[in-house]
């Protein structure tokens, strides 16, 4: 069953022979090129397996549980039930649904307005798209990542959505995983195009069907051209069970702009890396984050920047909050080539610990070799500052009110910055309710 | 029976003795001036009063109408009536001052029987305070005291008193860092919530603040206890004469 042995380096993992064996014919068999994505993911899975606890990138989070889960391919077929989309992921104004389940696209749930931008990536594969191939496996390589080279070894479902400049397209996508009586996985793959000055933005809600056990292993590739503007909101509220390993990873020609928000509710263990290569000069990212974590959720958000070419900015600023014996892990990878003067890249994070059961930590990790650059990096974690705390209660407010009051605006505080309206709101909202099932009924003291 | 009677009142903080044996009663209807040198104990008699944590009280009690206020928790004592204007307002950010303030506003009404304020009547009332102390009603839509200035700092704290209404409040060092005009505006603000039930504790180094809340009594702290008490002449002398004459009667 495992193709690799377990050691400190790699992990031996459920998706050798036997779970490859039980997918059905996997698309693009006519075009070599896909055949050879999915050859050079495996090659890696196998020789690396999935990353150990020696793996320093991946020294906090441990796939040993996972890789305990006998998974078999999620059903893939488009009438796999599913009566509704969950209550969980609301509705954004002005921003037409596309649907997800297991990745594969599921036009009877999507809306028309829609089904326009988007084709199933299974069509593309087979009829070997060009522009799709341009970019598949080109922004997120299986080398060097565990995340893509296990989603790319099982290339066949997901999306491709291209915009032109013009009208700004906006896009709900909800990924719902639904798995069977057995532990299921899935590998969606999003490639995001936005051609040069066009006008892209995505919320993008990962929920699960609830009390099933899945792997959610999506990985979104996001071309931005010159001038291009993407966003990029991430509500990733997987059901409590399930394990989510993804990777977004982003191209940015010059004076493009990117922008990322991660919120993260929920989930058993989750790892979401997001890559960013400016590779042309006045580029922009802002990445900015807020997770809430309980029980024994495990949720790591590691990012690398790769500050290639001279004149980009980038900036992050991640909160979150851990109660129960949760673990939260921030990574932050920062590099800026020698020729990337003025350089500005800033990092932030910040954690809160609700009590004395979770572990939270935190790596920047800075590689400058650049001169001319303005590179910061903050992290704090602790306890609710008893400064503001007293302030409330000073005022009459009780502990508990008070403390959920500063836990609502910690997060708040980062998720104000998120550039659209209606999905700012939809996520402050979901902090809120968040909170108000953890918080303030008594859950979290 | 005074509004609030502190009695041999002694307190060590982080092993030290900061107030050591200081009494003092504040009748309702009255404005009182505590005066001092830096680090005499005049932050540490108002957050003991406000019930900040991290005081060691060694001795003494304070009765705030006839109740133990030592033995009640901080936001007990704020619902009850107690109120600290901070003289360092504390910054939060991700929570809006108004909503800030209309759960403050709900605590105390709860606690007083009566049902939540209604969000019509929250606005209205609030933007009626905001207009009389000169605040612009948009810096309730703003994080709490979050890059407020120095002034603006001051009078959401007065604006907050005004709306929570205490029995007895206290001014620590309110005119710090604030200029005439915002010592004016604040001044008036406090003025104007003077009456009969109330009383006030106004906690200044100078003598200035006195100039527009004019108070009934001046103390002078020094040395951890009050070593003289008079009228508003007494801060005259201090601001001509300075505080060494009573730092040696401690």
């Amino acid at each position: 069953m495992a193709s690799v042995l377990s050691s400190s380096r790699s992990t031996a993992h459920p998706f050798g022979e036997r779970y490859a064996g039980r997918m059905g014919p996997l698309p693009g068999a006519s075009q070599p090129w896909v055949d050879g994505l999915r050859q050079a993911g495996r090659a890696a899975l196998t020789s690396s397996g999935l990353p150990g606890p020696k793996v320093e990138a991946w020294r906090y989070t441990s796939l040993a549980e996972l890789a305990k889960v006998a998974f078999i391919p999620a059903a893939t077929a488009d009438d796999v039930e599913v009566a509704s989309v969950p209550s969980r992921v609301p509705r954004l104004d002005g921003f037409p649904r596309l649907v997800l389940v297991n990745g594969v696209l599921r036009r009877d749930l999507s809306d028309v307005a829609a089904n326009a931008f988007a084709v199933p990536l299974r069509d593309a594969l087979n009829g070997g798209d060009p522009a799709v191939r341009a970019v598949l496996g080109k922004i997120a390589p299986v080398s060097g990542s565990p995340i893509s080279a296990l989603n790319t070894s099982f290339l066949s479902e997901g999306l491709v959505v291209s915009a032109q400049s013009g009208a700004p397209v906006r896009l709900q996508i909800v990924t719902i995983g639904a798995a069977g009586a057995e532990p299921a996985a899935f590998h969606p793959r999003i490639v995001l195009t936005a051609s040069d000055g066009a006008d892209v933005t995505v919320a993008v809600h990962h929920v699960g069907l609830p009390g099933q056990s899945y792997l959610s292993n999506p990985v979104t590739e996001i071309s931005i051209g010159r001038g291009a503007t993407v966003r990029n909101f991430v509500d990733l509220a997987e059901d409590g069970d399930a394990f989510h390993l993804g990777l977004t990873a982003v191209n940015l020609a010059a004076n493009g702009s990117y922008e990322d928000f991660r919120l993260a509710l929920g989930g058993g263990l989750i790892r979401q890396d997001v890559t960013a290569i400016f590779s042309g000069d006045g580029g922009r990212v802002t990445l900015n984050g807020a997770y809430a974590l309980a029980k024994t959720e495990h949720h790591e958000l590691a990012t690398t920047f790769f500050h290639d070419v001279p004149n980009c900015n980038s900036e992050q600023i991640v909160r979150g909050v851990a109660a129960g014996r949760s673990r939260a892990v921030f990574q932050g990878r920062i590099r800026v080539a020698p020729n990337a003067q003025k350089t500005d890249a800033r990092q932030n994070h910040k954690a809160l610990f609700l009590d004395a059961g979770p572990k939270i930590d935190c790596k920047p990790e800075l590689e400058i070799f650049a001169d001319d650059v303005q590179c910061a990096h903050g992290a704090a974690t602790g306890e609710i500052d008893h400064d503001q705390l007293f302030y409330l209660l000073s005022r009459g407010i009780d502990p508990d009110t008070a403390r959920a009051l500063l836990v609502a605006g910690f997060l708040v505080d980062v998720v104000s910055r998120l550039s659209i309206d209606v999905v700012r709101e939809a996520f402050a909202g979901a902090v809120s309710a968040w909170l108000k099932t953890r918080v303030v009924s008594g859950g979290v003291p | 029976m005074a509004l609030i009677e502190i009695e041999d009142l002694h307190v060590a903080v982080a092993g030290k003795d900061v107030l050591k044996g200081l009494s003092l009663a504040i009748e309702a209807g009255t404005v009182h001036a505590i005066m001092g040198p830096n680090g005499t104990g005049k932050s540490t008699l108002s957050n003991v009063i406000a019930g900040r944590e991290g005081y060691d009280i060694k001795r003494g009690r304070i009765v705030f109408a006839g109740r133990d206020l030592l033995a009640m928790p901080a936001d007990e004592r704020a619902r009850a009536g107690i109120f600290l204007a901070f003289q360092y307002p504390v910054e939060i950010p991700g929570v809006s001052t108004s909503a800030f303030l209309k759960t403050a506003i709900n605590a105390k009404r709860r606690a007083a029987g009566l049902s939540e304020i209604d969000a019509m009547e929250f606005l209205k009332l609030v933007k009626a305070k905001c207009k009389a102390l000169g605040v612009a009603d948009d810096m309730i839509k703003r994080p709490l005291n979050v890059g407020f200035s120095g002034g603006e700092k001051k009078r959401a704290e007065v604006l907050q008193m005004s709306l929570l209404e205490p029995r007895f409040a206290v001014l620590d060092e309110t005119d710090s860092g604030l200029d005439i005009d915002a010592l004016k505006v604040v001044s008036a603000g406090v003025n104007a919530l003077r009456g009969p039930e109330s009383a006030f504790l106004v906690i200044t180094h100078y003598q200035r603040l006195l100039n527009y809340i004019v108070p009934d009594q001046v103390h002078i702290l020094s040395g951890g206890r009050i070593v003289a008490s008079g009228g508003r002449e007494l801060a005259e002398r201090l601001e001509r004469d300075g505080y060494a004459q009573f730092q040696t009667a401690a």
